[in-house]
């Protein structure tokens, strides 16, 4: 391996980075926000909420996100609804992440003990109160490394943005090798910014957790 | 009398296990209630009913003017809205066997949480109101303490605290001893003791006999999902009627001689000159801080 081409197209590369962190980050926050809901829906004693949620869990959890891609940006307009290539990806990303973090968070939310719930409720608090104060910033502390690691996913999956023509990281990398017929160097740098990234990801789960437990 | 807790006829089913069958009670105003009897036999589950925390399967239970449920003439239960059943909570404060204290806060804010935030009480009222309570349980320097910190005997009075921030009508008490070293218990009795004194109304489920005997107004006996034997505490510990009194008395005693509050551990004479302060609220003007309830 030669590292000076190595060490060459790390910043080609890395002007795909900030696209691929977007796509990740608007995933996520977008994948949370429904996530939340969905586990709200889940827990709900209204059926249909509980309907809603089991099916969507089911459906973006049991096809690959490959072809959630595929479907938001080919289908879609065929639909009447054009996205530009980076939103019809985050689209995807999104529903894949809201199915997936669904159940990190109902789990979550679950595994906080009966008692807390009964403390609450003796206590005159309403539901929505008590969840948002007491039930789940207790499962937080159970949600972080599952939370994390479908985050994990998530952002190497971003690299499938490829096929519908974003133009993050993987994709730049892949014109690097297409102009100098050099794979190895190229593919070497690209799976280190990746490491980098997730490392990351990895020490904010860390801080979270110290965040989050509990003092004895 | 003026009762303020009213259950009739009170049944509970879990599948087709029946834990109550058919319970009738009332607790008066200033009334101490001990609810004594084997485990399994539903006293649990009965005083669960009185706040809704078990939804009755049949039968009437009103607190404090509220009539939370009430079994129609065709055998169907009719439940208080919702609104309705977190008021009626407000005023009915539970104490917990394994203390369910918010473990992510502070001691502080275990306690002011649902004044705060259900009784719209000012944070800084609140927060004065708990140091209060906190002095007077003994544990004014465990304020900005976490719950899991504290030793189970402390942990328990907190949660008795953290009900009576609420100024509760009635005081539920579900065997909040069982889960702490016996010689925690003294510490927690010592409070309750206190609070019966000021005219605390008080529904308690027990093993302790002593304090059923010195504390309670009346005790009932529940065996099997029934109240087999009521009445005033003497009478009932002293010279039961019903066979199966007798039996659990008996059964009870030989384990563990009967001890007197009076063993509240090694502070529990400095508890009890806090206590001295009193623990339920006094209006403002009414008598001054050092002008303790002495109602008994």
């Amino acid at each position: 391996m030669d590292w000076q081409i190595v060490w060459e197209s790390v910043p080609l590369i890395w002007k795909g980075a900030s696209t691929t962190v977007s796509l990740f980050a608007w995933a996520l926050l977008i994948g949370t926000v429904g996530a939340l809901a969905l586990a709200l829906m889940r827990l709900a004693s209204f059926k249909p909420f509980v309907w809603f949620a089991v099916f969507f869990g089911w459906l973006f959890r049991g096809i690959p996100l490959l072809i959630l891609l595929f479907y938001a940006f080919f289908a879609l307009p065929e639909a009447g609804w054009v996205l530009s290539p980076f939103w019809a990806a985050v689209l995807a990303f999104s529903l894949w992440t809201a199915a997936y973090q669904a159940e990190v968070i109902r789990s979550g939310i679950s595994a906080v003990e009966p008692g807390q719930w009964e403390a609450s409720e003796a206590l005159g608090m309403s539901r929505l109160h008590y969840m948002r104060r007491i039930i789940i910033p207790q499962g937080i502390r159970i949600m972080v490394p599952p939370y994390t690691s479908n985050a994990m996913t998530l952002l190497k999956q971003t690299s499938l943005a490829t096929l519908v023509t974003v133009p993050e990281m993987t994709l730049l990398t892949q014109r690097i090798f297409s102009n100098n017929f050099k794979f190895i160097e190229p593919i070497f740098a690209l799976a280190m910014i990746y490491l980098a990234m997730t490392t990351l990801l990895l020490i904010g789960q860390a801080l979270a957790e110290r965040a989050f437990r509990l003092r004895v | 009398m003026d009762a303020l807790v009213n259950v009739t006829g009170l049944r509970k089913s879990f599948g087709s296990n029946e834990v109550l069958r058919g319970v009738d009670f009332a607790v008066g105003r200033g009334e101490v209630v001990a609810i004594i009897g084997p485990s399994g036999s539903g006293k649990t589950t009965m005083l669960r009913c009185v706040n809704l925390l078990e939804r009755p399967t049949g039968g009437r239970v009103e607190v404090d003017g509220h009539v939370l449920c009430e079994q129609l003439d065709d055998g169907k239960m009719q439940f208080a809205d919702k609104r309705e059943i977190r008021e009626t909570r407000e005023h009915v404060g539970m104490v917990f066997q394994r203390f369910n204290l918010f473990p992510h806060m502070t001691v502080l804010a275990n306690i002011i949480e649902a004044p705060v935030a259900v009784k719209g009480v000012n944070k800084d009222h609140a927060k004065a109101r708990a140091h209060e309570l906190l002095e007077v349980i003994g544990l004014g320097h465990k304020a900005d303490a976490y719950p899991l910190q504290l030793s189970g005997g402390q942990r328990q009075r907190v949660a008795i605290a953290r009900a009576l921030a609420m100024e509760p009508a009635v005081m539920l008490f579900d065997e909040v001893t069982s889960s702490v070293d016996p010689e925690l218990a003294g510490e927690i009795l010592l409070v309750m003791k206190r609070l019966a004194q000021e005219g605390m109304t008080m529904l308690v489920v027990t093993h302790e006999m002593s304090f059923a005997a010195d504390v309670a107004d009346r005790v009932l006996f529940i065996d099997h999902g029934l109240v087999v034997e009521q009445g005033p505490a003497a009478e009932v510990l002293s010279n039961p009627q019903n066979e199966r009194t007798r039996a659990f008395l008996r059964a009870v005693l030989d384990r563990a001689p009967m001890t007197t509050d009076e063993e509240a551990g090694e502070d529990g004479g400095a508890l009890e000159e806090h206590l001295a302060h009193g623990l339920l609220h006094q209006e403002p003007g009414e008598s001054g801080k050092g002008a303790e309830a002495e109602d008994e």
